[in-house]
């Protein structure tokens, strides 16, 4: 009896002593998303009083799911995600191999390779623009001078041409990044299993395959897990660089969301639009930890 | 009984003395630009109503030269009810929509003499038989042309084809035929507009119904294509241009012609930084030369409007009248070269030095004007139509196609707000939609 009451005290003190922090989280978190969920159950259009607030369940998810523009803007958000994380894997990779040498001024490399890391998104996506902006441009000139293009071209009114840039920019942007983690990940790799490899005459590749990418394994899913969410929240450097354009042929879901809620103000929709996106990387995130879970028990065992 | 009769006297007595003490000054606050040549305008100008008017105190509310912001922040405020600024700047295409949400009133109480400003500039701020802004100063869309290369203007648009491309042809002669602003932005619209009256074409017709997907529509767009793919008139590069690119070509001497708003004449009849100066002219935009067919500008600028929620509309509209009495119009006109929205000032000739280019060509440029289709859903109609015009300009989509389904997403759009309701109650009723509207919204 004493014990239970006991018990009793103690959850309340550790629930009491933990309020402060859940409801700092609730105001934060939970109370946003909650607000943002029941918004998007109404149709509320800043811009038309005259429609009233009324609550209309799920038209609004209807009305995404019957939107083409939604769908193009997810398979393009997709496909950005996929390109450009693959291309930084590889190169970033590439790139932590070769830091993870020991060679004079790496240091200095080390530090030099952060550098577009470091430059605001804005910014940088303004300097892509820059380069591939007119048919006068450093890209349509250097391009024209290793006879890769016959003429400069208009790189933004094509879809095709129009993701160069942006690809561009980004692997430019998060390599250093990826580099990075992927650099932190090579240095826990103890050093004797090269050493015994190398003495059981397994080549440079061999120790790639069988050493390195196995060990370097939870270091991947982490960059995956923070460069997937990244890239499928991408919004300022396809605002600055293409709008979304030619038509609506870049444009990803984050910049439609943008759309719907700042610039026509429709909150009810925006925010139904909001949850979609807020349910699919939140679903890609578990996705993620799962398999990281799995894979490093089982690198532990 | 005695008490409250007592209570309520002396109520009434403090609230009458509150009045009396505050009546010697009514506070308005303007929202408008502080910056430059415009700002010491306006703050000049505000500080002589103050003169003429003792009991009335105005205020300058900065708020963002950027149209889109402006607009955000004028919504989210009129949504909270914020009876500040008391006057609003509008930009033309706003009217209507602030007029549906009953956020601006209607000004026929004043009865202001709308019949001393162009015709354009008046439909544009009217809203269900009611007038609600007064037309501050006008932009309207402009053909500029290379003199040294085309004498004189051209008559119709195959003209203007056939010019740029002789003058294209001409040793030395200028890259491009002509250049006009083409991303996907409401300029593209502007522009666009301008296509479609030369042909005789509409987006809405006066009963609200869209015809943007009729004969007339299309050969204006294809025309736009023709000029781009098929003539080889135009630059691909307009597809991502704004104004200031437009300008930059046309400043550079690399274009023969150039779509344009009245601003840039300034900058380049200066020699120093213009290769043109002297060399240039503008004139209205020709129209097709086909039937029906007729020369059009894109009507722009800004409107004075009373804020809903304004605790003085009276004082308000004072502020307004005086804004946009003929004396402070000109003084506009001569200070910062924007275009008086009253014909009647064309004739004077203390504007003649001001505006630079011939009066003659100016007041024409704004009877040709159109404003863009007048609905309170003009900001959503206008985004689906850059969208689908701009496919067709980049060729993912044949102009009919595009138009086809703008006309498609636009009907969608008149269906979901609502509009083919209120069109119609606004057209059968006089009365303010503010007020009928808000009874259903309750």
């Amino acid at each position: 009896m004493r014990k239970v009451s006991r018990l009793g005290y103690e959850a309340r003190l550790g629930w009491s002593l933990v309020a402060p922090a859940l409801s700092v989280i609730a105001l934060i978190a939970i109370f946003p998303l909650g607000w943002t969920v029941w918004e998007s159950l109404h149709l509320h259009e800043l811009r038309m009083p005259w429609l009233g607030q009324p609550f209309v369940g799920l038209a609004n998810y209807v009305e995404i799911a019957k939107d083409p523009r939604f769908w193009a803007a997810l398979a393009h958000t997709a496909f950005f995600t996929v390109v450009s994380i693959s291309l930084e894997l590889l190169i970033g990779l590439f790139l932590a191999l070769a830091m993870n040498r020991a060679f004079r001024g790496r240091g200095f490399v080390r530090a030099a390779v952060l550098v577009p890391w470091a430059i605001p998104t804005v910014v940088a996506a303004l300097l892509w623009r820059f380069m591939f902006e007119s048919q006068g441009g450093i890209a349509n000139a250097l391009l024209v001078d290793v006879h890769i293009l016959k003429q400069p071209i208009v790189w933004f009114i094509q879809t095709s041409t129009a993701w160069v840039p942006v690809i561009l920019a980004d692997v430019w942007k998060t390599t250093p990044f990826v580099a990075l983690l992927l650099l932190a990940g090579l240095q826990n790799i103890d050093l004797s299993l090269y050493e015994a490899a190398a003495v059981d005459g397994a080549n440079a590749w061999w120790q790639l395959r069988h050493i390195t990418l196995p060990l370097l394994k939870p270091a991947i899913l982490v960059t995956l897990i923070f460069r997937t969410l990244d890239g499928f929240r991408v919004f300022d450097l396809i605002y600055v660089l293409t709008g979304g354009g030619p038509g609506t042929s870049t444009e990803p879901v984050a910049l439609y969301t943008f759309n719907a809620l700042l610039q026509n103000l429709r909150f009810g929709y925006g925010s139904a639009l909001s949850v979609v996106i807020f349910a699919i990387t939140f679903g890609l995130a578990l996705l993620y930890v799962r398999g990281l879970g799995v894979r490093l028990g089982g690198d532990e065992t | 009984m005695r008490l409250a009769a007592l209570l309520l006297f002396a109520a009434g007595f403090v609230t009458a003395c509150a009045r009396t003490s505050k009546s010697h000054e009514t506070v308005l606050t303007f929202s408008g630009s502080a910056l430059g040549a415009e700002g010491t305008l306006v703050a000049k100008q505000l500080r002589k109503f103050m003169q003429l008017h003792p009991d009335i105190r105005v205020e300058l509310q900065r708020t963002p030269d950027d149209a889109n912001q402006r607009h955000q922040l004028y919504v989210q405020w009129l949504n909270a009810r914020v009876g500040n600024p008391d006057i609003l700047q509008l930009d033309v295409v706003w009217t209507p929509e602030f007029a549906a949400a009953g956020w601006v009133l209607p000004l026929t109480r004043f009865s202001p003499a709308s019949s001393e400003f162009f015709p354009a500039t008046i439909s544009a701020n009217t809203w269900a038989g009611q007038l609600y802004a007064l037309p501050w100063f006008a932009d309207v869309g402009l053909l500029y042309r290379r003199t040294d290369f085309v004498p004189s203007e051209p008559r119709n648009l195959g003209e203007l084809v056939t010019d740029a491309k002789r003058a294209m042809a001409r040793p030395g002669g200028p890259r491009f035929g002509i250049v006009w602003q083409g991303a996907r932005y409401e300029g593209l619209i502007t522009g666009f507009v301008e296509y479609l009256g030369a042909f005789g074409g509409r987006i809405l017709d006066d009963s609200g119904r869209v015809v943007v997907n009729q004969p007339e529509a299309v050969r204006a767009l294809q025309f736009m294509r023709d000029e781009l793919y098929t003539w080889h008139v135009a630059p691909l590069d307009v597809l991502t241009w704004h104004e200031e690119e437009a300008r930059f070509a046309f400043q550079n001497g690399t274009a023969v012609f150039m779509r344009n708003w009245p601003y840039p004449v300034a900058a380049m009849s200066d020699k120093s930084q213009s290769r043109v100066a002297g060399k240039f002219a503008v004139s209205p935009i020709p129209a097709s030369g086909e039937p029906g067919g007729h020369s059009t500008a894109a009507l722009g600028g800004a409107q004075l409007a009373i804020n809903a929620y304004s605790e003085s509309p009276d004082a308000a509209y004072r502020l307004i009248e005086y804004l946009t009495a003929p004396e402070q119009m000109l003084e506009r006109g001569q200070a910062v070269g924007q275009y008086p929205t009253r014909p009647a000032l064309y004739d004077d000739p203390r504007l003649r030095s001001a505006l630079t280019i011939p009066l003659d060509d100016a007041r024409r440029a704004i009877e040709s004007a159109t404003p863009r289709p007048v609905t309170p859903i003009y900001t959503e109609l206008s985004e689906i139509l850059q969208i689908e015009l701009h496919r067709a300009l980049v060729r993912q989509a044949e102009p009919q196609d595009a138009l086809n389904s703008a006309a498609k997403r636009i009907d969608a759009l008149i269906e979901r707000t609502g509009m083919r309701k209120l069109m119609s109650s606004a057209h059968n009723a006089p009365a303010p939609a503010a007020s009928s509207t808000a009874g259903g919204a309750e």
